[in-house]
């Protein structure tokens, strides 16, 4: 037990980390870390070291944070980005973003933008990029573990890559006025 | 530009373009100022991506985030209570008593729905003569409610006093 008390230590705000970057709300990402270290504990004879602990543990959390917003949305009308996905994407309409909008920003500004922009996505979205940007996902793996197809994986990449420059954009002009 | 086409697009820029495909999407970048503007659009939202994810901490100490998952393990850990055997008695009063329950419903049942007669409840028919010596029998069923009278003519004492005397009349 001491030992996987160190790994918790260790590797809790990795964990917390994606928890909060999935759900967007600091007490259910608490809740949903705690219960992945639980989780963590029950399936250790599980763990193979076919990737590292860390990122063993984080497909846990993953998993237990996509069960929680699916039965979120099942309590919750659809987002508007949602619904313009399935009603025929105004991705296809938006107008290309030529100036690179985090240009020239500092590091911490830059973070504090794109956590902002990913704030206003829906959970499909979100997690969509979160999967493959952060945690380095290929389109396939991405598939299976949020349980939709690839081609639905490479649309909703696609629309969260275009509306997150959007709204990277808007947040540069509105700073600039 | 179609869909499918910006999708290729998307693909090429995460390295999942099938390898046939490659020079082809990548010619058409180089002639099309368009899909090139996507292109670039797409990559600078990479690229702003990449490792600037915010950096946030698990806002509880420690002990205290600990704490929480131990008592959660051990919570889980504890084994659950055998169920306990039962004895024979309890297993003989627990089928007992409802079996002896009923029973007594049946048999209170029979006793109820049974046929009575003046003769009591276990007469069901009896015979009878009515008067010595006349030849008349009387059948009483209680629970038919029928009542039969057979009278044997002549009467066999009376054929037993003719047989003496050597006449009928």
């Amino acid at each position: 037990m001491a030992a996987f008390e160190e790994l918790v230590a260790r590797h809790r705000d990795r964990i917390y980390a994606r928890a909060y970057s999935m759900m967007r709300n600091e007490e259910e990402a608490v809740d949903l870390s705690q219960e992945a270290w639980v989780k963590g504990w029950q399936r250790l004879a599980q763990f193979q070291g076919e990737s590292s602990f860390g990122t063993w543990m984080t497909r846990i959390v993953i998993n237990l944070c996509l069960d929680q917003l699916r039965k979120h949305k099942r309590h919750r009308a659809e987002s508007i980005e949602a619904m313009s996905e399935e009603s025929g994407g105004v991705e296809r309409q938006m107008p290309v973003v030529t100036v690179n909008p985090t240009a020239g920003l500092e590091q911490g500004e830059l973070r504090q933008r794109i956590d902002q922009a990913l704030g206003q996505l829906s959970y499909e979205h979100r997690t969509s990029l979160v999967l493959h940007e952060f945690e380095d996902m290929e389109y396939k793996e991405i598939a299976r573990t949020m349980g939709c197809s690839i081609g639905t994986v490479m649309s909703r990449l696609f629309y969260a890559r275009r509306k997150l420059a959007v709204l990277l954009a808007d947040l540069k002009n509105r700073d600039s006025v | 530009m179609d869909y499918n086409a910006q999708l290729k697009l998307q693909a090429l820029l995460d390295g999942e373009l099938p390898e046939a495909e490659v020079s082809e999407v990548t010619n058409w970048v180089a002639r099309d100022r368009e899909a090139a503007a996507l292109l670039e659009e797409l990559r600078n939202t990479r690229g702003a991506l990449a490792g600037f994810e915010a950096e946030v901490r698990l806002p509880e100490s420690r002990e205290f985030f600990w704490s929480k998952v131990e008592r959660e393990i051990q919570r889980l850990e504890v084994p659950a209570p055998k169920p306990v055997r039962e004895s024979y008695l309890a297993l003989f009063r627990r089928f007992l008593v409802p079996a002896s329950a009923v029973a007594a419903v049946l048999v209170a049942g029979l006793m109820l729905t049974r046929p009575t007669g003046p003769y009591g409840r276990t007469a069901v028919a009896s015979i009878e003569t009515a008067l010595a010596g006349s030849g008349a029998f009387t059948y009483r069923d209680y629970s038919a409610g029928t009542t039969l009278v057979w009278l044997s003519y002549p009467a066999d004492t009376e054929v037993a006093e003719n047989d003496e005397m050597g006449t009928i009349e």
